[in-house]
């Protein structure tokens, strides 16, 4: 190995890829179509109404990402099921794996750590998960469930009232609608900055979409799962030579620029809105 | 120099006449005829000067025998002609139609127009302003300055925004010439071409135009019922059945009459686009908090974006002309009839459907406590949400920073 020579580690498999795709492309098409209505007062929502076409556009355009929400939500649990059988461990096992993506109580640690660190202490010896992004995949999980029920209950109010009293409806709503708040809000501000925007990473983390991290990032990020791998003994069967295609490189960027611009602009359009009415004394 | 040729002519003419008369016709009275009086107006290039002015005093007698007063002479109007016999003054006083046309000249004499012609405003209309002088024709002939299809013009000449009229009076109304055209009733007179569609006089009367704000005014708000009425038969019965007439409710509060939900010059087609988008903010006038807090629902929300007129707006669900307090068993959202109100859009509606509140607001802790503890445990999921991360995020950048510092210099 010359020092010129990059090595690589796969952090992220083509299925797992293809998962986060279709959640960027039905999260962001969500997002916008959504927030246009719940601040369809604000200028920013007419235009956005008047480019899609009308507003029935927007709700065609909403339920159908709400459609590819429950398939890639169905693609996560064949991804978490294949995992398992992998493993080979019992389900109590695989669930709360150590180095899994259930929170447990060296994420607190490192939690506190990371405090530490920002004030300067010692970077924490992360793994292969960081607390962050465990929540961002439990805020998925969470974020689907509600949402996700909620929105069906706003899609067909005929069939949802017949078992539950009207006005749920009204509260369904309320529901849906601060929780894909919380859900946009915190997806294009600390996702976005924990995962791309911060210093280290800024403009943009390729990882999610070429698969492949270097080894040296992989050694300084996450420590602890470098060691993982030397320990098994499995880092030389991991290792690859081969960096992610000049052309994959070269479409991350743009798409991944292009979603964290469009997520950062309609964040700065709520973030106005919301000062404005908060102002106006609402 | 034209005035002067006129003149010497005239004089000239005038002389032969009086010599002929003393000739040939002593001691009887002597007439003007329209061929006297065409001797000289008759001459399409006769002109005056007036204020800096070049003003043609040509009559064409073709035009003038097509009109209503082709019967009557040139001095029937032109009183003072006659009694000056050949040679009549100059300036001529203004023509007096109400010497015939007395019951109208009484009628504008208390219009607004006469009113403010009384207190010498030099831009109020007299009769010629909008009949013309020589040229006034039956209001059916198509020529006619009062033909339905010219009166918009005719007005309008005034009353057109940006005219003198308009920028030097203090007006309550404005563009009403541009909102008419663009009206039910301006798009069926000039798209259409329907003569009967209501025009400017249809409503503010021809000779008793007045301020909305006189109590005999045709479009005051206690007759404008009637006014409308004129044209759009029917309506007022069952409009007096409503909850909005005066004769259901007593109340002190005003009333709507036709023009408060329907607007004035602007009114449009009730299935229009632009009535219905329209529809929320008229009601909202009176019932304010309902208006608002319709606008939180999603057929609120929904209404404001494009296509918005799709949804259901206050009138779809409430009727209009016959709209009934919600306990009568008529009113279309009375618990017997609601089912079929809803289905109308939801045709799956069913009666726990439409206990959905339309006009719910988290604002309101008394009425929808629900909707309140609900929307308060989620402002305050989001609240601590993004105050934990939004702290994180800010310690985290200048550490960012130095740690991205820090690659540089090893790169280097």
């Amino acid at each position: 190995m010359t020092k010129t020579q990059t090595m690589y580690v796969e952090r992220f498999s083509v299925f797992q890829r293809f998962i986060h795709l279709l959640i960027i492309i039905s999260f962001l098409t969500l997002a916008v179509t959504g927030m246009a209505l719940k601040f369809a007062m604000e200028g920013w929502a007419a235009q956005i109404a008047e480019l899609a076409g009308g507003f029935a556009v927007l709700g065609a355009l909403h339920r159908f990402c709400a459609v590819i929400t429950f398939f890639y939500f169905f693609l996560t649990m064949i991804l978490l099921y294949t995992s398992w059988k992998e493993s080979g461990k019992s389900l109590l096992g695989f669930v709360f794996d150590p180095e899994g993506l259930v929170p447990n109580l060296t994420d607190l640690k490192e939690m506190i750590g990371t405090f530490r660190w920002f004030f300067g202490g010692k970077r924490p010896y992360y793994g292969h998960w960081i607390y962050w992004e465990k929540f961002d995949f439990m805020a998925v999980f969470w974020g689907i469930a509600v949402i996700g029920s909620s929105g069906l209950a706003l899609w067909f109010p005929e069939q949802f009232s017949r078992h539950f009293p009207g006005y749920f409806l009204n509260i369904a709503t309320i529901i849906h609608s601060d929780e894909a708040l919380l859900a946009a809000g915190f997806i294009f501000t600390i996702h976005f900055y924990n995962t791309h925007l911060r210093p280290e990473k800024f403009p943009l983390d390729p990882v999610i979409f070429v698969g492949k991290i270097s080894l040296d990032e992989l050694k300084h990020e996450r420590p602890r799962e470098y060691d993982q791998m030397v320990a098994a003994g499995e880092l030389e069967k991991n290792l690859s030579r081969r960096a992610p295609t000049a052309w994959l490189q070269r479409m991350a960027t743009v798409f991944g620029i292009f979603v964290v611009t469009t997520g950062s602009l309609l964040v700065v359009a709520i973030i106005v809105t919301m000062f404005k009415y908060i102002q106006a004394g609402h | 120099m034209r005035h002067k040729d006129t003149l010497l002519s005239r004089a000239g003419t005038s002389f032969c006449l009086l010599l002929m008369a003393a000739v040939w016709m002593p001691g009887i009275a002597f007439g003007l005829t329209n061929d006297d009086c065409l001797g000289c107006h008759g001459d399409s290039t006769m002109t005056t000067q007036k204020d800096g002015k070049t003003i043609s005093l040509f009559v064409d007698e073709n035009t003038f025998k097509e009109t209503v007063h082709a019967a009557n002479g040139c001095v029937s109007c032109h009183v003072e002609a006659e009694v000056a016999g050949d040679e009549h003054p100059f300036p001529m006083t203004p023509v007096d139609c109400a010497g015939c046309h007395d019951a109208i000249g009484d009628t504008y004499g208390k219009s607004a127009h006469g009113l403010a012609k009384g207190k010498g405003d030099a831009l109020a209309p007299s009769c010629q302003d909008c009949h013309s002088k020589h040229d006034i024709l039956k209001p059916s002939n198509p020529r006619a300055t009062t033909y339905p299809l010219n009166i918009p013009y005719t007005c309008g000449r005034c009353h057109q925004e940006g005219s003198s009229m308009t920028t030097t009076h203090e007006l309550n109304k404005h563009n009403i010439t541009k909102n008419y055209s663009m009206s039910v009733h301006g798009k069926g007179l000039f798209e259409s071409g329907l003569i009967v569609t209501a025009v400017c006089s249809s409503c503010h009367t021809a000779h008793d135009v007045q301020k909305a704000s006189v109590p005999t005014s045709s479009v005051n708000r206690d007759n404008i019922i009637q006014t409308c009425n004129q044209c759009h038969v029917g309506i007022v019965d069952k409009f007096k059945t409503s909850v909005h007439s005066p004769l259901v409710t007593k109340t002190n509060k005003k009333l709507p009459v036709c023009i408060d939900c329907h607007t004035d010059h602007s009114v449009s087609q009730v299935h229009d686009k632009d009535f219905r988008l329209i529809i929320a903010k008229q009601c909202g006038n009176c019932h304010e908090h309902q208006s608002e807090t319709y606008l939180e629902t999603y057929h609120g929300r929904a209404s404001m974006l494009k296509g918005g007129e799709r949804t259901a707006k206050c009138s779809d669900c409430h009727g209009s002309h016959n709209i009934m307090p919600s306990q009568d068993p008529a009113s279309t959202i009375n618990a017997a009839n609601i089912v079929k109100t809803c289905s109308a859009c939801h045709p799956k509606a069913n009666q726990s459907f439409t206990t959905y509140l339309t006009h719910a607001t988290h604002q309101d802790k008394e009425h929808y406590p629900y909707l309140f503890y609900t929307f308060w445990a989620m402002t305050g999921l989001l609240v601590g949400t993004f105050s934990f991360f939004g702290l994180h995020t800010l310690l985290w950048v200048p550490r960012s920073i130095i740690e991205r510092l820090k690659a540089i210099n090893k790169g280097q």
